[in-house]
Order: C-alpha cells, then sequence, then structure tokens
C-alpha cells in the first residue's frame, strides 16, 4: 500500500484524446488533469471512493487500484493491534490469528520482545522459547533443549549455563570429542568423561565422593563447598572465615568458645581485645580494681594482690601491716626479675 | 549517714540503674540506709573502704545481685541470707574481720569467685557444706588461720585458682589432686613440711603455657 504524493499536470498537456481512468469520459479544454502514477484523471475524479473528498494534503493510500483517504483506509483496510487496539501503520506482525504491532507483540510470561527473536504457540498464548521450555518442563517434567527446543530424554540432560541442553551440542574441551549425557564439568569447561577421570578429580575430605562443581581446598584436602563445616556447629563456612586447631576447622564463634581466652571475670570468651595480665585473661572492660571495682587498664598504676589487680587508691587504704608485706612482696618479685 | 547516700541510692531507684557504688562514703551500717534492700533491680553494689560491722538479713532481697562488694570493711559476721542470693557470682569480703562463715553460703550455689583474703577464718570457719559451689572458680583465702584444709576442698572441681598463702596449714589434703583445672595455687608462708604427691599431676596440665601459676616460697624445706 504505497503512499504517494499527488503529481499534479495542468490542463492543455496536449493531449487532446485523453480519457480520465476513473470515469472514462474525456477532458474539457482547459480542465485541470491529474497525473497519478501514471493515470491521468479528472481534478474532480482524484477524490478518495469511500468519502468523495479530496485527499487532505494529496496523501492517499492505494489498494486494489482504488484511492482512499488516509481515515477511510485505515477504516477499512489498515489491521488493529490486538493488544493496544490502535491501527497499525508500517511493519505488522501477523501471528495468533490478530495483527500487532511489533512492539506490542511480547511474551506472555516474561513480557519479552516476539517480534524479532520468533515466538512459540503454546495453548493458546503466544511465549518466547525460553518461558515455552519451562512450561513444558513443568508439565511434563522433561527437560527441553535450550539449544534444539526439543526434549531431553530423562536423566540425560546437561546443565550448562544454567539451563539444560542436549550433551551432544557440546564437545570435550579436551579431545573434541561429541559429550554424551556422562560428561563431566570442571571450571567452566566441559569434558567427556574419560579426559575429565584422567585430569583426577579431587575427592571431599568429608562424604569421600568426587567433587564436580566448586571445590574447597582447605586443611591440606578437597571438600564440596557445602560438606567444609565448622566442627562444632557443623554449619558450612561457604567462603567464610575459619580457624583451624589439631586438624579441624572451626567457625568464629566456636573457635573462640572452645579455644579462645576466657575473661577470668565474666567466664565467657572474650570477643575483641584482651587484656593479658597476671597470668589470666579479661574482657578490657572487666579488667578492674578488685577492691572498689574502678576500671582499668594496663597503663593503669596497679598493684598486685594474689594476682589480681588492686588500684592505687585501693592499696593505700590497706592496712598498713599488710601494705608493708604487699609492698615487700613486690619488690623481691621486682628483683626477681 | 551522709545526704549523698540516700541521694544515690534514690537515684539508682528512680532511674533503675543496675549497679550501686557506696565506695568510701564512712558507712557504719547499711541497715539504715531507707530504700537500699528495695532495688530488687540491682546487679552490681560496691560497699569497699567503709566501716561497716555487718550485713544485714535483707540484703537477700537483692535477688538479682550478681556482684557484692565488701572489700575493707569491719564485718564480722554474715547473714544466714546470702544463700539466697541465686544470681550471686562474685562475693569480694576481703580485708574484714570474719571468724565464721554462714552455712547460708554454701548454697549460693552461682559463686564462682569468693575472696575471703584477710579474715580471721580457721579450719571451723568453712560452713560444711561449702563444697556445693560447685560453680566456684576461684577461691582465696589468704591471710587467714587455717592450719588444715577438709577434703571436701576437692569437690570443687571448677577451681582454676586457690589461695592459701599465710596461713598457718601444717598439711593439705590428698584431695587437692582432683583439682584438675586448677591453673594458680599460692602457698607461700605456712608450715607446711611438704606437698601431697598428688599434686604432681598438675605438671601435665601446665606444658609448656606455663598456665599453670604455683607459688611455694614460703614451703619451709624441713
Amino acid at each position: 500500500m504505497p503512499v504517494q504524493n499527488e503529481i499534479a499536470a495542468p490542463a492543455g498537456y496536449g493531449i487532446g484524446n485523453a480519457i480520465c481512468a476513473v470515469c472514462q469520459e474525456s477532458f474539457g479544454v482547459d480542465e485541470r488533469m491529474v497525473n497519478s502514477n501514471g493515470q491521468i484523471l479528472h481534478e474532480r475524479c482524484f477524490v478518495c471512493v469511500q468519502c468523495f473528498q479530496p485527499f487532505p494534503d494529496g496523501l492517499f493510500y492505494e489498494y486494489d487500484e482504488r484511492r482512499y483517504c488516509e481515515e477511510d483506509f485505515q477504516t477499512l483496510f489498515a489491521p488493529c493491534c490486538k493488544q493496544c487496539g490502535k491501527f497499525v501503520i508500517g511493519r505488522v506482525i501477523k501471528a495468533m490469528q490478530a495483527n500487532w504491532h511489533p512492539d506490542c507483540f511480547r511474551c506472555e510470561i516474561c513480557n519479552d520482545g516476539l517480534a524479532d527473536s520468533g515466538f512459540v504457540k503454546n495453548a493458546g498464548r503466544a511465549l518466547c522459547k525460553k518461558c515455552n521450555a519451562d512450561e513444558k518442563t513443568k508439565k511434563t517434567g522433561r527437560y527441553v533443549c535450550r539449544k534444539c527446543h526439543t526434549y531431553i530424554p530423562e536423566g540425560e540432560h546437561l546443565m550448562y549455563m544454567g539451563e539444560p541442553v542436549h550433551p551432544w551440542h557440546y564437545n570435550c574441551f579436551s579431545c573434541n570429542k561429541e559429550l554424551d549425557h556422562l560428561c563431566r564439568k570442571r571450571d567452566t569447561e566441559l569434558y567427556c568423561l574419560r579426559c575429565h577421570d584422567k585430569m583426577g578429580t579431587p575427592i571431599c575430605g568429608a562424604c569421600r565422593r568426587p567433587v564436580e562443581d566448586r571445590v574447597v581446598h582447605a586443611l591440606g584436602k578437597a571438600w564440596h563447598v557445602e560438606h567444609f563445616v565448622c566442627a562444632k556447629c557443623e554449619k558450612p563456612f561457604y567462603g567464610h572465615r575459619y580457624y583451624e586447631r589439631k586438624g579441624l576447622a572451626y567457625c568464629e564463634t566456636h573457635y573462640n568458645e572452645l579455644f579462645g581466652d576466657i575473661c577470668f571475670e565474666c567466664n565467657k570468651a572474650i570477643v575483641g581485645d584482651v587484656v593479658n595480665a597476671l597470668h589470666k585473661c579479661w574482657c578490657v572492660q572487666h579488667f578492674t580494681c578488685v577492691g572498689c571495682n574502678v576500671s582499668l587498664n594496663l597503663r593503669s598504676k596497679f598493684h598486685e594482690f594474689d594476682m589480681q589487680p588492686l588500684c592505687k587508691k585501693c592499696y593505700e587504704k590497706m592496712p598498713l601491716e599488710l601494705k608493708k608485706r604487699l609492698k615487700k612482696a613486690e619488690q623481691t618479685a621486682g628483683s626477681r626479675k | 549517714m551522709s545526704k549523698s547516700v540516700k541521694k544515690l541510692v534514690e537515684e539508682t531507684k528512680d532511674q533503675g540503674y543496675t549497679e550501686l557504688d557506696l565506695c568510701d562514703k564512712s558507712l557504719n551500717t547499711i541497715a539504715d540506709i531507707p530504700g537500699l534492700t528495695q532495688l530488687r533491680h540491682l546487679v552490681r553494689l560496691t560497699l569497699s573502704h567503709n566501716r561497716i560491722t555487718s550485713l544485714p538479713e535483707s540484703i537477700g532481697a537483692l535477688e538479682n545481685l550478681e556482684f557484692l562488694n565488701v572489700f575493707n570493711n569491719h564485718i564480722e559476721e554474715l547473714p544466714m541470707s546470702l544463700g539466697s542470693l541465686k544470681k550471686l557470682r562474685h562475693f569480694n569480703a576481703a580485708v574484714n574481720r570474719l571468724s565464721s562463715l554462714p552455712r547460708g553460703l554454701g548454697t549460693a550455689s552461682g559463686l564462682e569467685i569468693l575472696d575471703l583474703t584477710y579474715n580471721n577464718l580457721n579450719d571451723k570457719s568453712l560452713p560444711g557444706n561449702f563444697s556445693v559451689m560447685k560453680q566456684l572458680r576461684a577461691l582465696y583465702l589468704g591471710d587467714n588461720d587455717f592450719e588444715t584444709l577438709p577434703s571436701e576442698i576437692g569437690e570443687l572441681r571448677n577451681l582454676q585458682v586457690l589461695v592459701l598463702r599465710d596461713n598457718d596449714l601444717i598439711e593439705l589434703p590428698k584431695a587437692l589432686g582432683n583439682l584438675s583445672r586448677l591453673k594458680e595455687l599460692h602457698l607461700q608462708n605456712n608450715r607446711l613440711t611438704a606437698l601431697p604427691p598428688e599434686l604432681g599431676k598438675f605438671k601435665h596440665h601446665s606444658c609448656a603455657d606455663s598456665q599453670n601459676y604455683m607459688t611455694q616460697d614460703g614451703l619451709c624445706s624441713g
């Protein structure tokens, strides 16, 4: 349906016996003629065949050798988009027994554009290939190959880049042989079973089975990610920090609980800084004077009283006799050093 | 009693503070401090450096008390009700004038650190049930008048620190060897002539990390 502009030619062009292509009558002297696509017509005949009005801006649509103004043409012939209900001018997608704007024709599940990527009819719906495969898998329990879009025999699918495919679409990374369902993945490459076995599969230190997917190397062994766990709570580390002790791995919480420094005051595993003094450990906030509970730190001046810290003030308030003995004990300890 | 003590108690009550410090307030007694024993939420009570001669039975009402410090006072006797403080973990009664301990003390079964240094305690002072304090991690009995120790002391299996220095100890019970977690044992300035061979077991625990600390400077070499 080409849109054409009027090409008007003035009358007296010199074609004396010309006949109007519409009414088949001749032209009067000095009558204006219109030349449209090689046809000559009366100016009065160069009108819309439906409304008999001249074409606005000279724009008309020709269909079946008849001319229509834009409005009538659209009303009579232009396709309506099934999605938005508006006329489709330009590229029309004819699909699902309807017409669509290319932009309106979308997958009914994921809403991806289908105009250029193609579509699949699934239970009266237009779906993209991926959604169609998903639907089929859901319904039948069988995988649909993302490469050739046909069903994959049960148990013979290969998950590659997160999608099920027939293994025979791929070749072994090492020997280039076409793969079958016994193939194995290592890092991101695919190998036939033979080549894979030759490379040596790591064996999980926990379950003693080969580690086909992500492998964790720790404690001199290989592990399935989900099998490398805290020896106490048995939760996998999943890449989090772990602490080693006597060939076993622990999460931070349980390492501290089992082997960390225990505060002499609160008797709990110390989280954060440790005050190490007088052959004991304390939480920073629990290192206090035994006499008055005032907070101390290692820079504070304190006396040792039965391997407990005693602040200077409290020391001064002690009975004289005791003070003397403490002083003497400190001096001997000092001289021994 | 000074006004400031009254004020401190009131403030503690109004604000719901869990700690009350009445250190060095020249107190002779705490029985007449109004509202003190109604501070049910109190977790820590510090009464060090006063001239308190006894603690009232009503102290047993401070049911949430975990730390009680009466360091350096003139206390001669402790109340029975101490045993009803089930949450009490750290009791410091060092530098006082105690010559006996109440039976109730043994029932303060949550006690982890008990400091009775510098008192007038002797063999007859320990209540018969003191070995019930199974949670006890540190027992300070330095500067007292013990000549012997009951063998029940070996039942305090969690004991890590045992201070017996400056007593009149003649011998130690063999049961001391059962204290497998002991890291510190202070024995200096006693009248000991020998240590029970059972103590030799501790060597296995000391290893190279020198966690075990044993002082026996005062041991008579007789």
